[in-house]
């Protein structure tokens, strides 16, 4: 896996790309946001101080998932009326693209996928069922929400979204679907929920008294 | 690295707990939740502040200081739940009432940075060990909850057992949600013990959450507390039964047991010779009788090992009584068996109609004689009223005993019952605190009608 | 844990039965003595042989 290095338009600093095909990430310096052209980074936004949380994930948290190890590289942050999320971008050991979400220490692990024409946000209602990959799903709870912030590096760009829409659906089998209507087609993201334990992470946080 | 590049920005800061100033009244406040928190409570003033805000914005205050009710886990403690440590951060006291009567409970609000939160809840001494559900369960058709309905969740069935409202009356600490004094849920217990499917809707949010049940003793242990626990009052819905065995494979085995029992009493009744050995028929008359009338029957033999002989006595008594002195005796080894049969039989008319007591027959039956030539020894003893009668008398070697049968019956029937019984009157218990008590008087139905 | 003990309690109290009734028990209490008289001349005081004669030598040296 190539580690193309480059430096920060901004302030200079060196920038290194874990993941080959991140399309943006975040200076650690100076918090400029810095998305990937084919010649050189472009500074596109910056990040303000993300707000205190809980998280026990970090970048650089490894961990497990369905055999396949894993390394935490960015994550976005959302804000909702209850409070704020996370989701943790992971990169697999295989290459591939994973959303772990940290919310209140309920953990899912998600992939994006593509579903069949998926209808509009103002089109569905809460008990609503969906079937994709075979599995009923039903809507549990919709969810305006805005960005928070950035972390790190992401396979898209993303920053300085307004309001966003989030749908999430349950099944009876632990397993969970959202529907991301951050741009104007809707992303779909097929998941589970896991256990903290399942994960196995490595290199968390460390709190205080803990 | 070229030069001129800025230093590193340190890294994130370890998450701290943080000590701040209740904006009302000046105390101080400790988070431990690491900014998860929703709402943390003064433990001074007692107002619920918004624990999000780094001016801890007032959410809820009162004029007067609501009553002092203590945790019987002190905030801060710790303890280790299947296998993670948690910390208590929150405590609060809820009530619902039914005609007119109030039950309190308490619920604790449980944190582990890394595995979140979880809850317990204690009512009347006995625990619960409480976390939201990550599945939901199913009901029926879909997501509605009801007294008819019995969810399945992870595999288990549960049944109604109780719903109710919960109203929040004093808190303390910090809560994952934004608790108020005074809200209201409406809960939906279900039970499949030792554990308990809640559904608790507030507003128009449905939580369901899923407890096991813990002993005082349990939680003492787990969090070292002092002393020990409050004594457990009565049963709880999701109480763990005393009876673990299955009652039903009990009866079963004693239904097993009864079937062998009639099995045996068939093949030895049917293999039991029953051979008559002696008949005879005497004539006692008072005129003939010398002053001592005890005589001698002729020898007859018993054959087999050691069984029974059953010794048939009969006259034709009515209103007066016959006393027969018998001795069985060996005539080689002098054995004896002596004993005394007494046949009576009494007759009239009184009052309520006809009555009688005694028999014209009796009948004894002598255990485990050896084979050998026996001879009886018979002495008659005779009601003065009466001149003359005449008895008879007749052995039997080997009959089958049925009495013996008896007994091993209520022998085996005993512990099914006390089985039966510990578990019917605790289950009984149990559901009298529900929705659906048992009726006052019942066979052995639990459940009475349900009432709405 | 009562299953087991009472599969056994059970087979104990069958096993009873049935050598109860192999062994002619019954229910009823019967006494029993032992060593009846076969006649008359069969007790304590009565006479023995013995006493008919010496049983030292009585004749000369």
């Amino acid at each position: 896996m190539t580690q193309p290095a480059a430096n920060c338009p901004n302030c200079g600093a060196k920038i290194v790309f874990r993941w080959s095909s991140s399309v943006q990430t975040v200076c650690e310096y100076c918090k400029s946001i810095l998305v990937r052209t084919d010649v050189d980074l472009k500074k596109v936004g910056q990040v303000a101080d993300l707000p205190p949380d809980g998280s026990p994930i970090q970048l650089n948290t490894e961990g497990l998932y369905r055999g396949k190890s894993f390394v935490v590289v960015g994550r976005i942050v959302y804000e909702y009326d209850q409070g704020a999320w996370n989701e943790w971008h992971a990169m697999m050991n295989d290459g591939t693209s994973a959303w772990l979400s940290d919310a209140q220490q309920e953990y899912a692990v998600s992939f994006p996928s593509k579903g069949p024409h998926l209808p509009a946000s103002t089109n569905i209602d809460v008990g609503q069922q969906f079937t994709w990959d075979g599995q009923r799903y039903t809507v549990s709870v919709i969810t305006p929400a805005h960005y928070r912030g950035v972390e790190g590096e992401l396979p898209f760009q993303y920053w300085d979204k307004t309001d966003v829409t989030f749908i999430d659906l349950r099944s009876e089998t632990g397993k969970f679907a959202t529907l991301d209507y951050s741009d104007p087609e809707p992303a779909l993201y097929l998941g589970e929920f896991v256990e903290f334990e399942q994960l196995k992470l490595k290199n968390l946080r460390s709190f205080e008294g803990w | 690295m070229s030069a001129g590049t800025p230093p590193l920005s340190a890294p994130p800061p370890k998450p701290q707990v943080r000590a701040l100033n209740c904006p009302k009244c000046g105390a101080g406040i400790t988070l431990r939740a690491f900014g998860q928190a929703e709402t943390v409570v003064c433990e001074s003033c007692r107002c619920i502040l918004d624990a999000k805000d780094p001016n801890l914005a007032i959410l809820q205050q009162f004029e007067i200081k609501t009553s002092d009710v203590q945790p019987l886990i002190p905030l801060g403690t710790r303890g280790k739940l299947r296998g993670t440590d948690y910390e208590v951060i929150g405590f609060e006291r809820r009530h619902s009432t039914l005609e007119g009567i109030t039950y309190p409970w308490h619920e604790y609000v449980l944190f582990n940075p890394y595995k979140g939160f979880r809850y317990l809840s204690e009512y009347n001494g006995h625990w619960n060990d409480i976390s939201i559900c990550k599945e939901l369960p199913m009901v029926g058709g879909g997501m509605l909850s009801g007294t008819s309905a019995s969810p399945n969740y992870l595999g288990e069935v549960y049944a109604h057992f109780q719903t109710s409202d919960a109203n929040t009356d004093f808190v303390l600490g910090e809560f994952p949600w934004q608790v108020r004094v005074g809200e209201r849920a409406v809960v939906t217990d279900y039970v499949h013990p030792p554990r308990v499917l809640s559904s608790e809707k507030m507003d128009k949010e449905v939580t369901w959450s899923v407890g096991e049940y813990m002993y005082g003793r349990e939680i003492w242990d787990t969090f070292k507390l002092p002393g020990s626990a409050p004594e457990a009052e009565g049963v709880y819905e999701n109480q763990p039964s005393p009876v673990t065995t299955n009652v039903k494979g009990i009866w079963a085995i004693f239904i097993l047991f009864a079937i062998l029992l009639a099995g045996l009493m068939m093949g030895f009744d049917f293999t039991a010779r029953k051979e008559q050995v002696f008949e005879q028929t005497y004539h006692w008359e008072r005129a003939t009788a010398l002053g001592e009338s005890s005589f001698v029957t002729d020898v007859f033999e018993l054959k087999g090992g050691p069984s029974t002989v059953q010794v048939k006595s009969w006259a034709p008594v009515s209103n007066e009584w016959l006393y027969l002195n018998y001795a069985l005796i060996n005539q080689d080894t002098g054995r004896a068996w002596d004993f005394g049969r007494e046949i009576s039989y009494y007759s009239g008319y009184d009052s309520d109609g006809s009555w009688s007591e005694g028999s014209r027959n009796d009948t004894v039956v002598i255990p485990s004689v050896p084979s050998g030539h026996y001879y009886l020894r018979i002495e008659p003893e005779v009601d003065p009223a009466v001149r003359a009668i005449s008895y008879s008398v007749q052995l039997t070697r080997d009959v089958p005993v049925f009495g013996i049968y008896g007994i091993a019956v209520v022998a085996l029937l005993l512990p099914p019952l006390l089985i039966s019984f510990r578990w019917y009157t605790f289950e009984r218990s149990r559901w009298s605190e529900s929705d659906h008590p048992p009726m006052q008087i019942s066979g052995l139905n639990v459940n009475s009608e349900d009432d709405d | 844990m009562f299953r087991k003990f009472y599969l056994l309690f059970g087979l104990l109290t069958l096993g009873t039965v049935a050598f109860g009734q192999y062994r002619g028990w019954s229910l009823d209490t019967i006494d029993q003595v032992k060593n009846v008289p076969k006649s008359v001349r069969d007790n304590p005081g009565s006479y023995r042989s013995v006493y008919s004669s010496y049983h030292h030598y009585t004749g000369g040296k």
